[in-house]
């Protein structure tokens, strides 16, 4: 029998999940079918599904999972709501699932993260799968150590750089929008050339940042946005602090207003839309760069 | 032969060049419309432009929103952006400046600075409320110069309320204050006023605008939003008079800077310069390729994603 083929959206949950889900389906005996890296076309076919409210990064959600369709047996959407009383997701992300099956006719394969339900819970109510208990708590803890080896390889390496000197920057974002190639490659490229080394807000422990969150704001109850902004008291060695959000975003539009009030190092608030033109991001950055290299 | 340099500034709205001598002396200026065209404004700025029989041009420095282009054109040898040129150039001119406020065409942007360096700076996000663009396009529908737009503003002792949050929003109330019969000195006055707030608002937005205050870009020319800058900060707002050459004049001492100079003259007129835009083909990224041609010779494409270009 030919293997089960799992296609996984790259996009919104991949950048959080997508090492897990990496190790747990080959431990089940699975294939995987990824969608390729955000091109111009995806962006397009998700704008033209997306209603109007959502913001770039979830049209660029859908469009992975418009090029999906078909070439796999299940897309893989979780349904996240919280993870515990303080650490809510995106209402937006809450809808994906329901969204997506109205789209899109190929079965989708879907667990909840909620108040009743852990991850754990999650993956072992992934009933389509057919999987034993057993079998699916063994690929959950196989997976799990291979997600922790690398959060901690990820982690040595913000560290190494933090203590080395030259020029850093602090990029706060959430982990989709950075690591994407239509949102964030160009902002890498350019300070790259600019030979600036980067930070990520998401390659740090998110248990630690989450806690520490509470220094810039103890009311935030969302789970991304206090991840990515307790970053910002661990760095206090960079120069520069970027804040990355793609536009409409709600929570960022509250959250880095919120932040930025409170910062006393240089930053760069850079909201970025669908736009083809990019002379008024690289400006932006351009002049980022003199600030914090004449400093 | 002495030196001087070139400072061009090509923003969207106007074309601004500037040729310095080495002590940063002004000898020759000229502040033209782009008018879509940047290669086209460039060529006639050059022409408008003359320097000195006894000088000789060793730099060529361009800024502003088409500075890539025009300085691959001119081979020019410091192409920055705008927020250090005006640094720069405020800077030269007057030392002791704290804020910087400009306001361009379709820019807006705040600079403070600390101990002579940028400390911070802010610039407006895609939306262009509030800047020139949007005087201009106004100015149009009221039947009136945008040149006039300042004095005019100044006979209004009333100036009417005008939602200043969003250009879609503050066109429809202008209408409707034009339709109920508020007089046009006082609709043009509260447009004035309506871009002084929501610069203050939308770009000074948590930032500090310490004394001495500056005022530049094209919008700096309009004594109406000037007047109404001094009035809502209740601060002496310092106008250059070459305060919409200050990109240029930036840039020019950059280039002045410049280790080894070479040198360059003022010849551009009969070389045909021409930019195609297309997309390509050879993935599903399909990025935006801008090819430059120098008489008919490609000079160079840029847009590509992958860097096959």
């Amino acid at each position: 029998m030919d293997k089960v083929k799992i296609g996984i959206p790259r996009g919104i949950y991949y950048y959080y999940y997508g090492n897990f889900w990496k190790y747990f389906f080959k431990k089940c005996n699975m294939e995987l079918v990824y969608s390729p890296s955000t091109t111009k076309e995806i962006v397009e076919m998700g704008s033209h599904l997306a209603p109007d409210e959502m913001c770039l990064s979830m049209k660029i959600y859908l469009g992975h999972i418009a090029y999906l369709q078909d070439k796999c047996d299940y897309i893989l959407i979780p349904r996240i709501d919280r993870f515990d009383k303080e650490n809510q997701t995106c209402t937006n992300f809450l809808a994906l699932y329901d969204i997506s099956k109205h789209y899109f006719k190929t079965p989708i394969l879907n667990y909840n993260i909620d108040s009743q339900h852990d991850f754990l819970d999650g993956i072992l109510n992934m009933k389509e799968l057919k999987l034993s208990r057993v079998q699916c708590i063994l690929a959950y803890e196989y997976a799990m150590k291979k997600e922790k080896e690398m959060k901690s390889r990820r982690e040595n390496l913000q560290q190494q750089i933090l203590n080395s000197s030259g020029k850093k920057v602090l990029i706060v974002s959430h982990a989709y929008n950075i690591h994407d190639d239509f949102i964030g490659s160009s902002i890498v490229k350019i300070l790259k050339e600019n030979h600036i080394q980067i930070l990520y807000s998401d390659y740090f422990d998110e248990k630690k940042t989450n806690l520490l969150s509470k220094e810039l704001s103890q009311d935030l109850y969302w789970k991304y946005s206090r991840d990515s902004i307790g970053s910002i008291p661990l760095c206090k060695e960079v120069d520069g602090i970027i804040f990355l959000s793609t536009f409409p975003c709600g929570l960022d539009s509250l959250v880095h207003e919120l932040v930025i009030r409170k910062m006393e190092k240089p930053y760069l608030n850079l909201v970025i839309d669908d736009m083809s033109a990019s002379t008024g991001l690289e400006t932006r950055l351009e002049s980022f760069v003199d600030l914090i290299e004449q400093n | 032969m002495k030196e001087c340099y070139l400072g061009i500034d090509i923003g969207s709205i106007s074309t601004k060049a500037v040729i310095i001598n080495k002590s940063y002396q002004i000898l020759s200026s000229c502040y033209i419309e782009t008018k879509g065209n940047p290669i086209v404004a460039v060529k006639e700025a050059l022409q408008l432009v003359s320097i000195p029989p006894e000088y000789q041009l060793r730099g060529i420095g361009t800024t502003g929103s088409a500075r890539k282009l025009i300085g691959l054109l001119l081979n020019a040898n410091v192409v920055k952006n705008e927020i250090t040129a005006h640094a720069v150039g405020t800077l030269t001119y007057h030392p002791d400046v704290k804020t910087i406020l400009e306001i361009g065409g379709q820019d807006s942007k705040v600079i403070c600075i600390r101990n002579r360096m940028i400390h911070d700076y802010a610039m407006n996000t895609l939306c262009a409320a509030g800047t020139g663009s949007f005087l201009s396009s106004q100015a149009k529908r009221l039947g009136v110069d945008v040149k006039d737009f300042g004095n005019i503003a100044l006979k209004s002792t009333n100036p009417t309320n005008i939602a200043a949050r969003c250009t879609v929003f503050a066109e429809s109330d202008l209408v409707h204050k034009a339709q109920i019969g508020y007089p046009k000195e006082d609709i043009i006055a509260g447009l004035c006023k309506s871009v002084v707030l929501n610069y203050l608002n939308n770009v000074c937005k948590g930032k500090r605008l310490e004394s001495p205050i500056i005022f530049q870009g094209g919008v700096s020319k309009n004594v109406g939003v000037h007047k109404y800058f001094e009035e809502i900060l209740k601060e002496k707002v310092l106008v250059d008079d070459n305060g919409h050459l200050m990109g240029a004049l930036g840039v020019a001492i950059l280039s002045s800077k410049v280790p080894n100079p070479r040198n360059y003259t003022l010849d551009f007129q009969n070389i045909e310069f021409k930019t195609i835009g297309e997309e390509c083909k050879g993935c599903s990224n399909r990025c935006e390729l801008v090819r430059i041609y120098r008489d008919r010779e490609l000079l160079d494409t840029w847009g590509s994603k992958c860097g096959k270009y």
